[in-house]
Parts: C-alpha cells; structure tokens; sequence
C-alpha cells in the first residue's frame, strides 16, 4: 500500500519503453523498459558507463535515442521536448555553469525561460536553506557549492519531475541531509524525483525505489524498502563456549567465518530461524549489520570482474 | 523569449567595444595621417595587387583610394575574427564548455537558441561598424581628404555582410564539428584561402576569373566607398549568410549534444568511445 497512489496523479513520472542508444558502434543502451511511478523518488543505480546519464539525457532530448520511446509525465521526449522541459528540473552530472555570472544571475537567466513559475521567495528560501550567496560568481565557487547552486536553478521553479543526476557528489554530509530533506519536501508536495547515482548509500538513504542498471540494460526495479527486507543479514555472534557444528544448519544460512567461539554467519532468507537457533546457548555477544544495498548491489555484479571484493571471506557452511 | 538574445549581447559587449574602437582608432589614424602622406603618394609605385583592389581609376594618392587600401582593404579582417569568435562560441564553444547542456534542458526550442544567438551577433556586428565609424566622424570633417562622411557610412556599412557571412560560415561549422578548435580552424582556413585568392587573382591575369569564388570579391569590387553599395553583391553575400544559417539549424536541431568536459576534442571523443566499448557499457 502506497500512499502516493491517493495524489490522484495518473500519469507516470518517466515511461521507457525499448529504448536503445548507439554511440556509433556501442551500444549504450540495450533496450530500456523502466517504469517510474509518479510521487516517489526513485534511484538509478549503476556503476559509472552503465548507461545512466545517456538514458537521463534522452529524457531532456539533448540525445536522441537510435529506437524506442520515451515519455515524461505523458509527454514524448522528442515530439513534445518544450512541454517536457517545462515541467522538469534538471542537475547533469556534469555540471557546469556561466563562470562570468554571479550565482544570482545565472537563477536570474534560468528564471527567464519560465517567466510564470517565478517564485522569489521560494528561491530565497532554498538560497538561505543551503547557505549559497547568490553574490558570488560562479567561477569562485568552490565544487560543492556549485553543486548547490545546480540543485537550486532546479528546484526553484518547482518542476513536476525533478531529474538529478549524480546530485549529491561533492556535497558534505550536512548539506546532503539538507537536500535529502527538500527532495522529500518536493515527493510530499506531489512531485516526482529521478535520481542517479552510484553511491548505494545515497539510493538506500533517499529513495524509495531503485532501477538497477548495468552495461545498458535495466537488472532490475524494485522497492528498497522490499529489497532490503528480502536481502541477506550479516550476524556475528560470540558463544560463552563454541557452539555445536550442526546449529547452524539452517536453509538460506551460511557461516562465513568461526574464531574459536565467535561466528560469522549470513542468513539469506529471513533472521528468524537463526536468532531462534542462537538462543539455544548461552550469548556473551550479538551483533547484526542492517543489510545494506552495496551487498544487495553486489548481488547483481557478482559476474562482473570488475566488482569490488567481497566484504567477507567465502567459505561453504561447516567446512 | 529574448533571454538568450540579451545573453549572448552581454557576454560579447568587450569584443564590441574593443574591435570597434580599435576600428576607430586606426580609421581616425589614416584620415590624420592622409595631409603627410598626400605628397609623398604620388609618385609612389602601387604594387599591381593593390592597385587591382583600387581598380584602374582609383588612385592611391586620392582621399578615397589612400583610405580603400589603407583602411577599407584589411579591416574587414578584424570584424572576421569576431564573426569567427562568436560563430564558434555560439555552439561549439558552449558545448565544448559544457554550459549547452543547461541551456537546451531549458523550455526553450534549439531553434530559438540559434536564432536569438544569430540576433545577438548580427546587433553587435552593427554596433562595432557603429563605433568604428565614430573615428572617422571625429576626424573627416577637420581634414582635407575629399571623402563624404555619407560615402564613409555607407563603406562601413558594406563590411556587414561579409562580416556575416563569416559568421554564418563558423556557426555551420561549431554545429557539426567535434569541437570549438576544429571548427575555428576550418573557418579561418576558408577566410585566409578566400583573401589569399582574391588577392591571386587581382594580382595574376590568368587567375582573373578565380575572384569570383571568394568573398572578399564581392566585398570590394564595387569600391563602396566610391560608388556607394553595391546592392548585388550584399544580396548575394547575405544571401549565402543565411544559407549557412539554414544549415547550422538542420545540423544542431538534428544532433546529440556532447556532455560537457572542456576537453572534448576528436581523440578525446575517441578514447571516450573506446572505454565505453571495453567497459561494454
């Protein structure tokens, strides 16, 4: 049950359908169908050349895809591009600025192209909210506060759909809580987040949806909060004695490592059996690491070479 | 929505104050200079190059003909480096920046972003030649040189059109080539091939029927500042202008933009392609 199905808003946020992207020979994208609900922030996770920014640029028609179809809030991305344009904000990954202009005339500038949407007060607010001093020019801001300055020309004139690719880099912490906050003010508003990313932590934090994309083709969509719940848990737990060889011979568990009394265990489906096997003897320790996406993420990319090297050592149950 | 017009007139107002002031300059220098020159002109030997700019009844050691080669035969070339600068910019330049992105994600048809961007450079091109002709305002009046400040406006008003041409020609090219460097290159190539050629060919009998094919014929074979506009040539000049207008439009409204980086030049571009294709992405 979702609450946002009650904004009474029918039309999705970002429709794919077969798109498919050639650079010359390569192949960016395989193929895309990806379906973004309107009223959530969804996250596009994939590693950098994954075809991230290429399916975000087909969105705002600076690229032009080699087949297939893409819609924004029901609108053609070619075809209607203006009426697309108009009701989206826009964060590119690589972003870059006027560097002659002061940061408030570059809002000035982007302001121009919406005249209706002016909102002053609003831009004020996210000016104020995010520390920017629009007195400054661009070319002496530093990355993180040019950042700023790109999440605010596109927050200011509150766009139906908010595309960002890659927002949050260069930014600290603070200042990502900040703009996690106005992402969720914007969801609570009626509107509609797309968000890129390759930081799992940024997905997992902010998101309530996540594609998963790899060499062009979408892996898979799903909820985070389900995906979490179905994912694999990371328990290590110390025994006053060691524990009998057979405890954890339990479907969907695996040990991953035993020091003397201390065990390090994954539990696949669920923690509910292990914790039950657990209590049988007598715990000095437990410990359970909240199963984050970079594990689930890993899942996906297990056949990558490419990938990062497991965070435990794998060994077969009971070895 | 005039937004990028007022832009792109804000971002080139140096350009138009400095060319334009240094067409001044040097506009005001020759009529000032003209009295000391005067006596020492007329037993001068022309080279037939030069004399074949002025044609056969034009003498350098006249007021007319000392400022047609001494001012109206180069000049041109500065307002070119303009056209040139800003053909370039206009696309290539912010592509190449990377700044493109931004802008076409605006409500705004690229159409309309060339257009306006056009609108700009062809105001500024006006107010340099405006400028430039300020010099010879301040300084025809107080010297005998037999030259109407009518006949000046109207020779300065004739550099517009190839002005633009070169423009048009630069943008064609910023909206099809990789980057700012290689269509700057192209466009510099074709101005310095089209000069060399029309000099050939005033220059060489042979190559008479050459000229016809470079611009700067018809920039000044009528003389302008003798026999007024030519209307024939400026239509045929602006005529070409707005060919490669046309064509900067189909080319830009019809192509990916480049992501930003600054950098991105052919071999860039390559390596680029290339480690998407290892990292099969």
């Amino acid at each position: 049950m979702r609450p946002m199905a009650m904004t009474g808003r029918q039309r999705p946020a970002i429709e794919l359908s077969s798109v498919v992207k050639d650079y010359g020979r390569t192949r960016a994208l395989a193929g895309i169908d990806l379906h973004v609900e309107p009223g959530r922030i969804f996250g596009f996770l994939g590693p950098n050349g994954a075809g991230k920014t290429t399916t975000i640029r087909i969105l705002l028609d600076l690229i032009r895809p080699t087949a297939g179809t893409a819609r924004v809030l029901g609108f053609d991305c070619q075809r209607q591009s203006i009426e697309v344009r108009r009701r989206v904000g826009y964060v590119p990954g690589d972003l870059r600025m006027y560097e002659s202009m002061r940061a408030g005339e570059f809002l000035d500038f982007i302001d121009s192209f919406r005249p209706a949407r002016r909102d002053a007060a609003f831009r004020a607010a996210l000016l104020e909210r995010l520390a920017l001093d629009p007195a400054r020019r661009i070319r002496v801001l530093s990355k993180g506060n040019r950042q700023k300055l790109g999440l605010i020309q596109a927050l200011m004139h509150r766009p139906e759909l908010l595309v960002l690719d890659e927002p949050t880099s260069g930014l600290d912490p603070l200042v990502q809580e900040e703009v996690s906050r106005l992402l969720e003010e914007a969801v609570a508003d009626g509107r509609s987040v797309f968000l890129s990313s390759h930081a799992l932590s940024e997905v997992e934090r902010v998101c309530q949806s996540v594609g998963i994309i790899r060499q062009g083709e979408i892996a898979a969509v799903e909820d985070v909060a389900r995906l979490k719940a179905r994912s694999m848990h990371v328990v290590e737990v110390t025994f006053a004695a060691p524990p009998p060889s057979r405890l954890f011979d339990l479907p969907g568990v695996r040990v991953v490592r035993v020091d003397g009394s201390t065990v390090h265990l994954q539990a696949h489906d669920g923690i509910d059996a292990l914790v039950k096997a657990i209590a049988t003897q007598r715990v000095l320790d437990l410990r359970t690491e909240q199963p984050s996406l970079e594990d689930i993420f890993l899942a996906y990319y297990t056949e990558t070479p490419a990938a990062p090297a497991p965070l435990y050592e794998e060994r077969p149950a009971h070895a | 929505m005039p937004s990028v017009f007022t832009k792109s007139l804000r971002d080139q107002k140096w350009q138009i104050v400095g060319f334009g002031i240094a067409l001044a300059v040097i506009g005001a220098l020759d009529v000032f200079i003209w009295p000391a020159y005067r006596d020492a002109l007329q037993n001068l030997q022309v080279p037939p190059a030069l004399q074949a700019f002025l044609g056969s009844d034009l003498s350098i050691a006249t007021g007319p003909g000392f400022l047609s080669s001494e001012f109206f035969s180069w000049t041109p070339i500065l307002l070119i480096v303009y056209a040139v600068m800003q053909g370039t910019g206009a696309i290539a330049g912010e592509e190449g920046s990377g700044t493109l992105d931004l802008l076409l994600s605006q409500p705004v048809a690229r159409r309309d972003v060339l257009v306006q961007k056009v609108a700009a450079t062809c105001l500024g091109s006006v107010l340099m030649v405006t400028i430039g002709a300020a010099g010879f305002f301040v300084s025809v009046p107080f010297v005998d040189i037999n030259v109407t400040l009518r006949a000046i406006t109207m020779a300065m008003a004739n550099m517009l059109p190839i002005t633009l041409l070169f423009f048009a020609l630069s943008l064609w090219l910023g909206s099809m080539a990789p980057s700012r460097g290689v269509a700057a290159g192209g466009a510099i190539g074709v101005v310095t091939a089209a000069y060399f050629v029309n000099t050939l060919a005033n220059g060489v009998q042979a190559l008479d029927s050459l000229k016809y094919a470079s611009p700067f014929y018809y920039y000044g074979a009528g003389l302008p500042l003798v026999n007024g506009i030519s209307w024939p040539h400026v239509v045929l000049l602006l005529g070409l202008a707005a060919m490669f207008v046309m064509l900067a439009l189909h080319a830009f409204e019809r192509r990916d933009v480049a992501t930003g980086g600054g950098d991105i030049d052919v071999l860039g571009a390559l390596r680029l392609r290339r480690g998407a294709r290892l990292r099969g992405g």
